[in-house]
């Protein structure tokens, strides 16, 4: 069902597409897709988008349903990343957040992966019930030990209406948790080009970048996300609500399209999550000036070692990275 | 048409709180038939909802009461209830000056308090014939002879003839009635020379503008006639004339020693000013009969609705309300943490709470009040003198400061000697300066401070109320500015002055206020990106340091799959918890800091 509904998706998307210079196939595991799916889903894509020559192609893996056949499959279509879920390397921690997976069956994915010689990269969570900073300096120290040149941190948040909410358990603080992730892993070479990435010089993921630049993207299935011509729109999250409403139409359920400052502000939040910041030149061409001069005031407010302000680009420190939600709610 | 003098008499009833005047007055109304029994409502001359509930008055509201007295005539008594509490001392000073005699009411089983002794001695100046009444006889502790040989003493009148008086049973309430018509003189006045009337207060009536209540010293009025108001000179014509039943009943005409009303179109109690002698305006009296002392607000604090826009709303019902509570003074003010509102002028602390409640409940406000202060008067190095209502009036520069007054007042304390050590310690604590202690009887004790307004407004009838477990009764008055060694301790966060969190005190007390005041703020102000220190400071000297360390915790929330607008929303949510705070250079301060600082409750209500 998923598939024809993502093909009638697709193919009523795809006249208004231009070539594909990046492609995500991830949100909810695909490599739980078996072998026969994957040469459907890649059959209906090439068929729907044409794709420009140094086209970035990523796959999100789930290390409890990724297998050899998947490898070889990827490899032999035009997948150039493989971005591995592990979250953790502790088994404890691992069936607190209700992965099917475990650390073993993390660390061979990754090998899979590295061997395939795919640019990888992988997920760890920070944050979570009675982990210590001890422990999350472990994990990030297996997590270097793969030599991929990818890493994304996230700290875990718990969202009203699950599981983990009714619990309500402790949550570590995380400052100090990030605060030596941004240690460790510049100093194993990863650069921290965006607020929960850090990558080898140019192993950046191109696909996320177009995010924080306010790019234009489509998102195909079940809740996902498109950006056009200023214009954000959310597919219906129900796999039945969704395949129902490709029979008709486009599945979008909400649209939204922010004018004048409101832009400005959510393009500059965007910014701001990455390394580059906001420049402000081409800023100002997109949003103009006064609202280029808001913005810029306001982030005058912080102090230097938070927000470098710059002639030419106003950025966070690594400091400001930290601090990220505070300064982006300012600015908002 | 008017009654005869020698037929009227004229009085009102001195008593403490809780020393059963109101009751009292009911029995009165009962006894003459002046209102039937089923429109009876206990204490009907407290007419404000308020007054019932707290069981005090404060507004006075006159009654005339016909009587037959033993001698077969026919008497016609004006009551005019006084307020019993010592805020609303002026209010007692007119409803005497409109008398000629008043009854002293003594809890039979209490004895005298502070407030029965300062009402007294004002009745006694103003020439007014009193009879002395022990009430609540009834109860087994009562002691009428021990309450006899109080006023004897501490008052020095002679009260071998009081009447032995219970009013909640009905006992003495005739003999009482009698006594009025025989121990109370008839009002003097001459009906034929010139109308003379003094206003003894003013209300407002929705329908029919400014009512006047007068006592008539001489002249006759009616309607039709034309008035003037020899303070202001405005003329007016006489709409309608009556007489308090207690409800008002419009008569044909008031003549001298009356007490009524008069209606006369008037717009605004401004221009009926309580006080001022009405007369003709055709055959005007040669000069204004004596007035009263203009009554100062001695306490302010700031006024501020809780609602932003509902200011004009506030501003109205403070109209309104300053229309038959003269006392109260309001100019417009602003402050960092509760935006616009009024600084307002009342006589006491009790007069400060009583016109917050009246504007919650007759006008709908809800506002926040600030903690009360005083006016002090700030002599300047070179010379000339300032007069600060809040500390940000005082000279930035404390060297062009040479010297603080600050308002004191006597009190006096009648307590039992068991409590005279805690007494005075929390006299002393309070920078009072002992001024006199003597046995009224070998349990009973009056007690004499001076002390500043400022410390006495602040917790004082709290703190006396816990140290002598409510036994203990006060009175006061103010005696004038007296030089203190107070300082005006600034607030500093992240190095800028804070006008909102600064304060006047002595300044042996600067370190441990500014302390606690500094603590309090630390809890309250949120962790912001960096460090901030909160200092105290007098002049440039600082004298209390603490440090909010920076912020160290923060969600880093993944950004699902391009979901950007999510994103959006959580941070625009977490905006909006921001923007009730308020940006004190990059400092936020919430609105609780400020709040607290005020020590505002709003569980008042």
């Amino acid at each position: 069902m998923y598939l024809d509904a993502l093909e009638r998706e697709i193919s009523a998307r795809a006249e208004d597409s231009s070539a594909v210079s990046t492609l995500y196939v991830g949100g909810g595991t695909p490599s739980v897709l078996s072998l026969a799916s994957w040469e459907r889903l890649i059959e209906i894509i090439e068929r729907g988008f044409s794709f420009s020559g140094d086209a970035e192609v990523s796959v999100e893996a789930n290390p409890g349903s990724l297998s050899r056949g998947h490898v070889a499959l990827w490899r032999a279509w035009r997948v150039t990343r493989v971005s591995v879920g592990v979250q953790s390397f502790d088994d404890r921690r691992l069936k607190f957040l209700g992965r099917v997976h475990n650390a073993a069956q993390a660390s061979a994915a990754l090998a899979l992966c590295v061997d395939a010689m795919f640019s990888v990269s992988l997920d760890l969570m920070f944050g979570l019930p009675g982990e210590t900073l001890r422990d999350w300096m472990t994990d990030l120290k297996t997590a270097l030990s793969f030599g991929t040149n990818h890493i994304s941190v996230y700290q875990l948040t718990i969202e009203e209406g699950t599981p983990f909410a009714r619990e309500n358990p402790e949550l570590p603080e995380g400052y100090a948790q990030y605060r030596y992730a941004q240690w460790r892993l510049t100093r194993a070479g990863l650069d921290q080009y965006e607020v929960a990435s850090f990558a080898r010089p140019g192993y950046e993921c191109r696909h996320n970048l177009n995010y924080w630049d306010d790019g234009k993207y489509i998102g195909l299935g079940p809740s996902a996300c498109g950006c056009m011509d200023g214009t954000r729109w959310m597919n219906a999250q129900r796999l039945d609500d969704y395949a129902a409403m490709t029979l008709r139409s486009l599945p979008i359920v909400s649209e939204e399209r922010l004018e004048g400052e409101r832009a400005a502000r959510q393009a500059a939040v965007l910014a701001l999550r990455t390394k580059k910041g906001i420049a402000w030149e081409t800023f100002a061409e997109r949003h103009g000036e006064p609202a280029a001069n808001a913005i810029r005031r306001n982030l005058e407010h912080f102090p230097g070692d938070i927000v470098a302000n710059g002639a030419d680009a106003s950025r966070l420190t690594p400091k400001g990275f930290r601090l990220g939600n505070v300064i982006w709610s300012e600015i908002i | 048409m008017a009654t005869d003098t020698e037929k009227i008499r004229n009085f009102s009833i001195i008593a403490h709180v809780d020393h059963g005047k109101s009751t009292l007055a009911d029995r009165l109304i009962e006894a003459t038939h002046t209102v039937e029994g089923r429109n009876m409502k206990s204490q009907l001359l407290d007419t404000l909802e308020l007054e019932r509930e707290r069981g005090i008055t404060i507004k006075l509201v006159p009654v005339r009461m016909n009587y037959r007295a033993k001698d077969g005539a026919e008497y016609v008594l004006n009551l005019i209830d006084t307020p019993g509490h010592v805020d609303f001392n002026y209010e007692v000073s007119r409803s005497l000056a409109a008398c000629e005699g008043a009854i002293l009411v003594v809890d039979a089983a209490q004895g005298v308090e502070a407030q029965t002794v300062a009402n007294a001695y004002l009745a006694v100046e103003q020439g007014l014939d009193l009879v002395p009444v022990f009430n609540k006889i009834d109860l087994p502790s009562a002691s009428p002879e021990r309450a006899a040989k109080e006023i004897e003493e501490i008052i020095g009148l002679d009260a071998s003839n009081a009447v032995l008086c219970s009013a909640k049973d009905g006992t003495g309430v005739d003999e009482i009635l009698e006594r009025i018509v025989t121990d109370i003189r008839s009002p003097a006045g001459d009906k034929e020379a010139p109308f003379a009337a003094l206003v003894f207060d003013s209300v407002y009536d929705n329908y029919k503008g400014v009512i006047s209540y007068i006592r008539i010293v001489n002249g006759e009025v009616k309607a039709r006639d034309e008035i003037s108001f020899m303070a202001t000179g405005e003329r007016y014509e006489v709409e309608e004339v009556g007489v308090f039943t207690p409800e008002k009943r419009a008569v044909g005409a008031l003549g001298p020693g009356e007490v009524g009303y008069i209606v006369a179109g008037i717009k605004s109690l401004s221009d009926a000013g309580v006080g001022d002698t009405i007369t003709s305006a055709r055959n005007p009296a040669s000069a204004p009969l004596p007035g009263y002392r203009h009554v100062k607000p001695v306490v302010f604090c700031g006024y501020y609705p809780i609602e932003r826009d509902e200011i004009n709303f506030l501003r109205e019902a403070l109209e309104k309300l300053q229309i038959n509570d003269s006392a109260i003074t309001f100019e417009p003010e602003s402050s960092a943490a509760l935006g616009f509102g009024f600084r307002c002028g009342f006589l006491g602390l009790l007069h400060m709470e009583i016109a917050k409640e009246r504007l919650y409940r007759e006008f709908g406000v809800e506002l926040v009040a600030t903690p009360p202060n005083v006016i002090y008067q700030v002599k300047l190095t070179d010379g000339s003198f300032a007069e600060a209502r809040r500390p940000s009036d005082f000279p930035s520069d404390p060297t062009r400061q040479e010297e603080v007054l600050e308002p004191f007042i006597r009190v006096t304390l009648f307590l039992p000697d068991t409590y005279v050590g805690p007494c005075i310690q929390l006299c002393q604590e309070k920078r009072g300066i002992h001024a006199g202690m003597d046995y009224i009887t070998p349990e009973r004790v009056r007690l004499t401070y001076e002390l500043p307004l400022a410390e006495f407004i602040l917790d004082f009838h709290d703190k006396l109320k816990s140290a002598t477990r409510g036994y203990a009764s006060l009175d006061y008055e103010h005696i004038g500015y007296r030089p203190s060694d107070l300082v005006k301790v600034d607030r500093l966060i992240q190095d800028e002055p804070v006008d909102a969190f600064s304060f006047i005190c002595h300044r042996d007390e600067a370190y441990h206020r500014g302390h606690s005041v500094a603590t309090k703020l630390k809890e309250l102000i949120p962790r912001q990106l960096f460090e901030v220190p909160i200092q105290a400071a007098i002049g440039k000297k600082i004298i209390v340091r603490v440090n909010i360390k920076a912020l160290r915790k923060d969600v880093l929330a993944k950004c699902y799959g391009g979901d950007v607008t999510r994103k959006r929303k959580l941070l625009e949510k977490q905006k909006e918890g921001k923007k009730r705070m308020k940006q004190l250079g990059r400092v936020s301060i919430p609105q609780e800091a400020f709040m607290a600082f005020l020590d505002v409750s709003s569980d008042e209500k």
